[in-house]
């Protein structure tokens, strides 16, 4: 009786011998994933070491917060004690360096060519003549856009000298002829912008970079594996088991399946919530425990998005996980964090609806970065609600996929 | 099919026709490289947040105000959609994610103008995307600076002529120039660098799916056992050439098709691009076929080389900038090609340069090259002897 009892609990076709209950299936099913998860490293590596390692570099590489100091190329023709002041006050902004003095336009250039400088200023010949008798010269700032943070970074500062410095002219000739302070500031800058950037008050772009490519990240991961622990059946010719081991109940099947994944990344998605409001401080205005909730639904929702695709290509496993990776990636770019998704044209505005990321994005930003009430984002939410429920809308193709496909090599 | 006699061409040939049967392979070393570009020069082709909904609470309700208003409302940036009477009606816009940004102007605007006192007008931009707060504060700022130096040179100064009233807003003029990239857009910056990422990656992923092919077929090899694989050399050469030739012509694909139809910047000569194409394809057809010899199914290159993707973009420092890399990210980033390989291209196709100018990318590449080159004829020679072991144990 009891070497049975052995026998029927290594078997993997106790269930016969069991009682027919739907828990205890999910049970089964979950642990045997458990051990497939132990005989595949690649599951482990993908899983904890790869969001792990990213994790890290991400952070590492944004802890700096913006880049200070950026390499640029000065060209002083002039080379007098006006243009020096000028480039004294370039100089002692946050972004600009100057690793590159010269008279030649064509060596700052090649310098930009090669890499070493992302931006050139140029003070031509005359320029001083020109500005104290009164003719208005031209000095000019030449940025390498095809580095666009940096460039933007830079021309930032360069307009903020531009500015300053032609003030600078107008204030002297105004406090020699005698007005007090506050008038001056009224004639030089009447009207001041105050600008309240809502949420992210340092304009940290790390916030926003972090919040979204990390998570990003994991539920490109969670599509691609759980297109893969699915299709891992039909490759080992196991699907049939696993059919009655959850006893030709579909449901059954998913939640058991998928239930060790929605565990780990459930609790890797806490972590980075930790990690990221807790230890770097990101803005997190509706608190973490909300946020939680939010990573979890995206886990389901991701997991259902695998599945569907999954049940697109019922038993190709190969065909579901490309599927999952070219649009996997794709949602990076729709998502619509760097470059927005209303600048896109229309119908990529609307494609980017289809991928959960965009929704949790969205969900982020009204609940962490602005600390709306939830009910603005119900949409959103809604949609990751629907991306996990998803698959049950097509258990024939799967019940199918069990019964009569085969692994395709 | 003929065989023909030199085992390199064999070797070339088996692999070439393993790939055209393959429709798993055909969609990441065709379908990924040929419409992937496509896509993505779509959707970044609008460059830039334009026609920005926003809203405005003007308190001031006079003449100049709404001037203000007005050449806001004109910028190529923002449009104004909504004029909010209070600021709880506004918030209450922006939370229904109808308008992205508010502007207030005060209600003492005018007096304080007429007095010659600073006012301060308020502008709350939305962070879901940094784009949003740019756009709006530059339409903001430049109407507010230029509005500015009219009150200044108009209002408050008494100059005498043109001239001076000219040099009055502007004592030295200032010349923006955004160089190689004239729209100051998103695809100008970000295409270049992700075509060279896609052709890595599909790289991978074509060699790794292929690879992982001949491990299930024969039975843990790489390589068939038979005679025709019995050299090195042969076995390395054929099998990178098939790969190789394949993506240089998608290469010049991107470089030439995609590059014209999207205009983006095309400044690099043919033999500039062939001098940077060559020794980036041997390096990552080589890196490919290195890593493939650690993946013992198919489907896990997926898995792996799919999700390095981005980390890869971050690592080459062409969307954060360089300088700013941590010193060990830097050396784990120079193990791959594409660090290189981006770099070199964004330089070469986006900025004109010479192959001279890229002399440390293009070194850097070569030596790639080398090395996975000679660490696969490592791995090979190794299997060569599993697969002889295999035969006579047969």
């Amino acid at each position: 009786m009891r070497q049975e009892n052995e026998f029927l609990q290594k078997s993997e076709l106790r269930p016969y011998a069991q009682k027919d209950s739907w828990w205890g299936a999910i049970i089964q099913i979950a642990l045997r994933e458990l051990r497939a998860f132990g005989r595949r490293p690649i599951f482990l590596m993908i899983m904890f070491v790869a969001p792990l390692v990213f994790l890290w570099m991400f952070t590492s590489m944004m802890s700096a917060g913006l880049p200070t100091k950026l390499p640029a190329a000065l060209v002083d023709e002039d080379n007098t004690h006006v243009t020096r002041q000028l480039t004294r006050i370039l100089g002692t902004m946050e972004e600009t360096r100057f690793v590159l003095k010269t008279q030649s336009f064509t060596e700052a250039r090649q310098a930009m060519q090669r890499g070493e400088i992302y931006a050139i200023f140029y003070i031509p010949k005359g320029t001083t003549e020109a500005a104290l008798t009164q003719r208005q010269p031209t000095v000019s700032f030449y940025t390498n856009d095809s580095y666009f943070i940096a460039a933007s970074l830079l021309m930032k500062d360069m307009r903020k000298m531009a500015e300053i410095a032609g003030l600078a002219i107008t204030r002297e000739t105004m406090r020699a002829r005698g007005y007090r302070d506050d008038q001056i500031m009224g004639t030089l800058q009447p009207i001041v912008v105050e600008s309240h950037p809502l949420g992210n008050p340092h304009l940290n772009y790390s916030v926003v970079l972090s919040n979204m490519i990390v998570p990003g990240i994991v539920m490109l991961l969670i599509m691609l594996t759980t297109a893969y622990a699915f299709g891992y059946e039909w490759k080992r010719d196991r699907q049939r088991k696993l059919y009655h081991l959850g006893r030709e109940r579909m449901w059954v099947i998913i939640i058991g399946k998928l239930l060790p994944q929605t565990v780990v990344y459930t609790l890797l998605f806490w972590l980075l919530d930790f990690i990221f409001y807790r230890y770097l401080q990101f803005p997190c205005a509706c608190g973490i425990p909300s946020m939680m909730l939010w990573g979890f639904l995206a886990v389901l929702a991701s997991q259902g998005f695998g599945l569907v695709l999954f049940e697109a290509f019922p038993g190709q496993m190969r065909m579901a996980m490309s599927a999952c990776s070219l649009l996997g990636v794709m949602q990076f770019s729709l998502a619509g964090f760097s470059f927005p998704v209303k600048a896109m044209s229309n119908a990529f505005e609307w494609l980017s609806n289809i991928f959960p990321l965009h929704h949790y994005f969205l969900v982020y930003v009204n609940q962490a970065l602005n600390g709306y009430d939830i009910s603005y984002a119900w949409v959103n939410v809604a949609a990751l609600l629907a991306f996990s429920l998803a698959p049950y809308l097509f258990l024939g193709r799967l019940r199918n996929a069990f019964l009569n496909k085969e692994y395709k090599a | 099919m003929i065989r023909p006699k030199f085992p390199i061409l064999h070797v070339w040939l088996d692999e070439l026709s393993e790939l055209v049967k393959d429709e798993g392979i055909l969609i990441f070393i065709i379908l990924l490289p040929l419409a992937y570009p496509l896509l993505y020069a779509m959707i970044y082709n609008t460059e830039t947040q334009r026609q920005l909904p926003v809203c405005v609470v003007d308190d001031s309700m006079t003449d100049r105000s709404r001037q203000f208003i007005r050449q806001v409302d004109a910028t190529a940036e923002v449009n104004v959609t909504a004029h909010c009477t209070s600021m709880a009606q506004a918030r209450e816009l922006m939370r229904q994610r109808r308008v992205y940004g508010i502007l207030r102007i005060p209600a003492e605007f005018d007096k304080d103008l007429w007095r010659g006192r600073q006012t301060v007008v308020g502008l709350y931009s939305d962070l879901t995307s940094m784009l949003y707060y740019k756009v709006f504060y530059l339409a903001v700022i430049n109407v507010a600076q230029e509005t500015n130096r009219n009150i200044k040179v108009l209002e408050r100064q008494e100059n005498v002529s043109r001239q001076e009233e000219q040099v009055a807003r502007w004592p030295i003029r200032f010349e923006e120039v955004k160089m190689y990239n004239p729209a100051g857009g998103f695809a100008a910056f970000l295409i270049p660098p992700v075509l060279m990422l896609i052709l890595q990656q599909a790289l991978c992923l074509g060699v790794g799916m292929s690879m992982g092919r001949s491990r299930e077929r024969f039975r843990g090899l790489v390589i068939p056992p038979t005679r025709h694989y019995k050299n090195t050399l042969a076995i390395v050469l054929g099998k990178g050439l098939v790969h190789f030739l394949l993506f240089l012509l998608m290469a010049f694909y991107m470089a030439v098709c995609v590059t014209r139809w999207f205009g983006l910047p095309q400044l690099g000569h043919f033999w500039e691009l062939l001098g940077f194409f060559v020794p980036y394809l041997l390096a990552c057809t080589y890196m490919a076929m290195f890593w493939s010899h650690f993946i013992y199914r198919r489907e896990d290159c997926i898995l792996l080389f799919v999700f390095m993707s981005i980390p890869l973009l971050f690592l080459s420092g062409v969307s954060w900038p360089g300088a700013a890399l941590p010193t060990l990210w830097k050396v784990v980033g120079s193990i791959f090609p594409s660090t290189w390989g981006l770099n070199a291209y964004v330089r070469i196709q986006g900025m004109g340069a010479s192959l001279g100018d890229c002399r440390p990318e293009l070194m850097a590449l070569w030596i790639l090259a080398a090395v996975y080159f000679l660490l696969n004829c490592l791995l090979y020679m190794a299997e060569i002897r599993k697969a002889v072991g295999r035969t006579v144990f047969n």
